[in-house]
């Protein structure tokens, strides 16, 4: 696995990533992958929400607007949220706005979904260590950008 | 707020190995709005600590960002801390550059700017933060609980002995459930009667327990600490104040042949009737439907014999209302009604095992009757067809349970106890006999339970056959009982005297409407759904509400009491003070922009949004809007995404502040 | 069909069942009929029913200017009184104090009449006439959609770049639409102002998005805002994808059934998550 953050060379493309994460399974995760020093790029922004219910829409788009490269929603895994149906609601909402984004032509690869538990440090860096290297490959988000060019 | 301290933290060398401390402190400086920015090696520790209150007073902070690890870790330290510095505490927000930042990321230059950006994050949100206090509800120490059997009864008494009034709802006309009715019990076989009537006695008796029987739940208003119940009192037609319960009036009772309830059908009793002998309150009680004068306006013979007077005809069903702080649960279980296919369709039927139409093919409860010494046999084991004594018996798991194809999924957990209990209850009693289980898998995990399954099948001799039975027919007065030993690999066929059927564990009927009535989720089956199925067992989703016993999931006696007494626990914590304290992060709604679409309150995991009415000075309705019931709200935000207007927002994740925080990526 | 219409509304008004009756009336000049609140049973006359009454008049339940002059009776087509529906099960209004006419339909020449399968009104209280069109089969509603699809992702942006570039910010889309009900619109909003109000591209991004998505499962596709656009946006697109997914995810289209459950602040424990790592 090259999830490692390696010294990244001078000049190379540096995604900016946000990541809306749920208080009390994703970001208990990522806790423990720090805890347990598992590294992985610097890119994420991580921005803490009580629940993946909370997360609008709008967040999303905000994101690309102030040039995030690639965004993260993340919560807990169906059946353990801690307010029990936030993450099911937030699924329904995800499941409609992701067409909504390919209509419109929104690269959705850019946009990531991942149920994260408290106890999956090894997953968080493993998904940010994809997003990330995907992002890379992908190059800013010029498109959306050009859009937020006044 | 423009006077903001950012206080970094070292951790040692957990912080500073990685990230540029120093540097941290200084770009933080220069972010907008912060005053101060001061650095230590252990905030956490006294002199830390003793930093933030100093910098809080010296610089007159009104927000405060701590920049070290996790606000799982050290948030409510460092709140606290800026509470003693007489600085509101939601008005500190964590950076958290260690476990997401120093710990993870090497490099020592991208770990620093990364820091940067965490505290920049965090800077931007407590410019919008507002000074909270926390919701304070008030609380009626008295609790409602609804169902008397041994969970109930556990639950009742533990409140109140610890002196807190307790309702207690029961929907028979005695108390005592399904354990009253068992004749002993695993893994000790002790009598059930003799465990349970003391503690029946002790519920009548207990100053602080109102009892309600032949009782429903009718009505819950309210929310926690403020319920307001309403309770149907059914007409019982007897006085049960002046009653003695000398029983004279059921020795003269013209109608006797009323299947009766507690012997499921076994045996027959009265149209005024006792339960049982040990009934709690020891008061009779008329079927409106089998009693002569009630039916027909005939007969009244227990008029003539009662000399005290108590028996009333004219009795109506009552309402009674009372002021609730906390509800507990405990409506238990039944059984599935084997020969029936199921009324939602769920389970096809076991009519192949013919039960209801072979009077010799009952249900594990029925046997309980049937060894029971105050059973309609009085404790011998007769059969129910002819009344002799069953030399062969064939005992079956499984009946309903863990059958995808046509019964429930899940295991009712009790069977394979109760039928290793019944195979030496019987053995006891009818020593040239031979039972017979036929079983899926044996599933004794418990203190002194697998012990239990294998003295029945080493002291008692109990023939174990793994495989089901396909079907069971009659011949000459015989039960053959059709079925597969999948560990000999042939198929086994049993001419038997019994059949006993161990019959699912489901929940009581009407569980499902009274759990609307108290906002509690219920599973596919019925069950009810507990907060957190580790750490909140016993809790709800509805705020005031528990839980315990068989209404949440099969489970035996012991399991039973041990969460009554872990409800009784939770609800006492509750009214350990006078008010509830809540957390202020919750949700509230501009009532002048709402819509009143209400999907907010579709969504609301705690029912905690309400419709409100907005009326104008004549009193004219002008509009309806959501409003949150602050004793609910949990602070999850679901509501804030579902709010098409964005009239609800969520205090301490605010609008202002999330996008406020993006914006700072900018 | 208009004379049994007027007679309907007539009756209506005279016997004090309604107080007004919202409906089509003849423009002077212009082709298209225009709405019309008729108080007095001796102004049916000024109802009219054509071809070219595409407008949905739901809107005009929720005016409050309307609202003054009593309980309604209101003339729809088919595709029309499925927004009733929605308005109904988000608490908008209340369906009992209010008559809907609906009106046999066969099509206003319009593209959606091409794949429509509400000729016939279904829910309301008089039904003037009977549709000779049959409905069309399901698969064909989205075909527009299918169509555009095709294209890579970065043509569509291009394309939307170019269809919002010319918004001017109007909120034409918003005032037209018979479920944009809200006190206070989004846009409207400040402390924080969620989203940029400025008619520039980033902006109108930015408020497409949240229209679309704010009738997400909602819409009923009478193409209302399409129609008002003064810049000629046609937004039928992203409705259609909005509608086509709650369909194919939900089983659910908006308006049809009074009693199915809304989808978003609903869910089921086996909503689709193949898109979630």
């Amino acid at each position: 696995m090259t999830n490692a953050a390696s010294p990244t060379p001078v000049g190379e493309f540096e995604p900016k990533i946000v990541a809306y994460v749920c208080n009390w399974c994703t970001y208990l995760g990522a806790d423990l992958a720090g805890t347990n020093r598992l590294e992985y790029p610097a890119n994420v922004r991580i921005i803490r929400l009580p629940c993946t219910g909370r997360i609008d829409f709008n967040l999303i788009v905000k994101a690309f607007e102030i040039g995030a490269d690639a965004v993260l929603v993340s919560g807990c895994h169906p059946g353990d949220c801690h307010y029990t149906s936030g993450n099911y609601h937030a699924r329904r909402r995800w499941i409609l706005f992701r067409e909504l984004l390919a209509t419109l032509g929104i690269e959705t690869e850019r946009v990531h979904f991942a149920w994260i538990s408290a106890a999956e440090g090894k997953k968080f860096q493993q998904v940010i260590s994809e997003i990330t290297s995907q992002t890379r490959d992908l190059g800013p988000y010029h498109a959306y950008r050009e859009i937020c060019e006044v | 707020m423009a006077r903001i301290g950012v206080l970094t933290c070292w951790c040692g060398e957990n912080i500073a190995r990685n990230v540029d401390v120093q540097s941290v402190a200084e770009q933080a400086a220069q972010l907008p709005g912060v005053r101060c920015s001061r650095v230590h090696k252990y905030m956490c520790s006294d002199p830390g600590q003793k930093l933030i209150r100093d910098t809080i007073a010296a610089e007159r902070l009104d927000g405060v960002v701590i920049a070290s690890c996790s606000p799982h870790m050290h948030l409510k330290t460092f709140r606290k801390a800026a509470e003693h510095a007489s600085l509101n505490p939601y008005l500190v927000e964590m950076a958290n550059i260690r476990e997401h930042c120093s710990w993870v990321h090497p490099e020592r230059s991208r770990a620093t700017a990364k820091a940067v950006d965490l505290i920049r994050v965090a800077v931007a949100k407590v410019r919008h933060n507002r000074a909270l206090e926390p919701i304070q509800v008030p609380v009626t120490r008295k609790v409602l609980v609804v169902g008397g059997g041994v969970a109930g009864i556990q639950a009742a008494l533990d409140i109140a002995d610890a002196g807190v009034p307790v309702v207690l709802v029961e929907r028979e006309p005695s108390i005592g459930g399904k354990m009253a009715g068992l004749s002993e019990t695993f893994p000790t076989l002790d009598c059930s009667q003799c465990i349970l009537t003391p503690r029946m006695v002790e519920v009548a008796q207990h100053p602080n327990i109102t009892l309600y029987t032949c009782s429903d739940v009718e009505q819950v208003e309210g929310y926690v600490g403020n319920f307001q119940v309403t309770i149907r009192k059914r007409a019982r037609y007897i006085d049960i104040d002046k009653c003695t319960g000398c029983g004279q009036c059921w020795s003269v009772c013209p109608s006797k042949k009323t299947p009766s309830e507690f012997d499921y059908g076994l045996g027959a009793r009265t149209a005024i009737y006792a339960p049982f002998p040990q009934a709690v309150p020891a008061r009779p009680v008329i079927d409106r439907d089998a009693c002569l004068r009630l039916t027909k306006g005939r007969c009244g013979v227990c008029v003539k014999k009662c000399q005290a007077d108590a028996i009333r005809f004219e009795d109506q069903d009552e309402l009674v209302r009372e002021d609730i702080g906390a509800i507990i649960v405990a409506t238990g279980y039944q059984l599935y009604e084997i020969g029936k296919p199921d009324d939602r369709g769920r389970i096809a039927g076991y009519g192949e095992y013919g039960y209801g139409r072979y009077p010799d093919v009952i249900s594990s409860l029925q046997f309980e009757r049937l060894v029971s010494a105050s059973g309609p046999t009085g404790g011998e084991i007769r059969r129910p067809s002819d009344g002799t004594v069953p030399k062969t018996v064939v005992f079956l798991s499984c009946v309903g349970s863990r059958d995808n194809a046509k019964g429930l999924s899940y295991c009712s957990k009790i069977c394979c106890m109760v039928n290793a209990k019944h195979t030496m209850l019987y053995k006891h009693k009818v020593h040239d006999g031979q039972a017979h289980v036929f079983y899926m898998d044996i599933r004794a995990g418990g203190k002194n339970y697998d012990e239990f399954v294998r003295r029945a099948i080493e002291q008692d001799g109990a023939h174990y056959h793994r495989g089901r039975v396909s079907k069971i027919t009659q011949e000459d007065g015989r039960l053959i009982v059709r079925g597969v030993d999948t560990l000999a690999g042939e198929p086994l066929t049993i001419a038997a005297d019994l059949v006993v059927l161990a019959a699912a564990m489901r929940p009581a009927t009407g569980v499902e409407e009274l759990a609307q009535k108290v906002n509690v989720s219920y599973d596919e089956f019925g069950f009810l759904c507990e907060s957190h199925p580790k750490l909140r067992p016993v809790e709800t989703n509805a705020a005031g509400v528990f839980v315990c016993g068989a209404c949440q999931g099969p489970k035996d006696i012991p399991e039973s009491v041990t969460q009554a007494s872990a409800a009784a626990g939770k609800v006492l914590m509750m009214f350990s003070r006078d008010r509830l304290y809540r957390e202020p992060e919750i949700a509230h709604v501009q009532e002048s922009a709402c819509a009143g679409c209400f999907s907010c309150r579709r969504g609301c995991p705690y029912h905690a949004i309400d419709p409100a009415e907005i009326r104008d000075r004549q009193g004219q309705l002008v509009r309806r809007v959501a409003r949150v019931n602050p004793g609910l709200c949990m602070g999850c935000g679901t509501c804030v995404a579902l709010c098409l207007s964005k009239s609800i927002d969520l205090e301490g994740f605010s609008e202002q502040q999330v996008y406020a925080m993006v914006e700072s990526l900018r | 069909m208009l004379q049994p219409l007027r007679e309907t509304c007539r009756r209506l008004l005279q016997d004090g069942t309604v107080q007004v009756v919202i409906g089509y009336g003849q423009a002077v000049r212009a082709v298209e009929p225009y709405p019309v609140f008729i108080t007095d049973p001796d102004d049916v006359g000024q109802l009219v029913w054509n071809e070219q009454c595409r407008t949905n008049l739901v809107k005009y339940l929720l005016r409050k200017e309307i609202r003054v002059l009593g309980k309604p009776a209101i003339v729809v087509k088919g595709c029309d009184e499925r927004a009733i529906v929605v308005l109904e099960q988000e608490s908008q209004i209340d369906r009992s104090q209010i008559v809907v006419i609906g009106v046999a339909c066969d099509g206003m020449a319009e593209p959606r009449c091409e794949v429509c399968d509400a000729h016939q009104p279904r829910f309301a209280d008089h039904t003037i006439g009977h549709a000779t069109n049959v409905a069309q089969p399901a698969e064909r509603r989205y075909a527009a959609l299918c169509e555009f699809l095709e294209q890579p992702p970065s043509d569509r942006m291009a394309y939307w770049k170019a269809e919002l570039e010319r918004c001017v910010k109007c909120y034409a889309c918003r005032q037209a639409c018979p479920l944009c009900y809200c006190e206070r619109c989004i846009v409207e909003k400040n402390r924080p102002t969620c989203l940029d109000t400025s008619a520039t591209l980033k902006g109108n991004f930015a408020w497409h998005i949240v229209r679309a998505f704010h009738l997400a499962s909602r819409c009923v596709g009478c193409d209302q805002c399409s129609r008002v656009c003064p810049e000629g946006i046609d937004l039928r697109l992203v409705n259609l994808s909005m509608a086509r997914a709650s369909e194919a995810s939900f089983g659910h289209r908006s308006g049809t059934d009074p009693q199915a459950e809304l989808v978003l602040g609903n869910y089921s424990q086996q909503d689709q998550e193949h898109f979630i790592r």
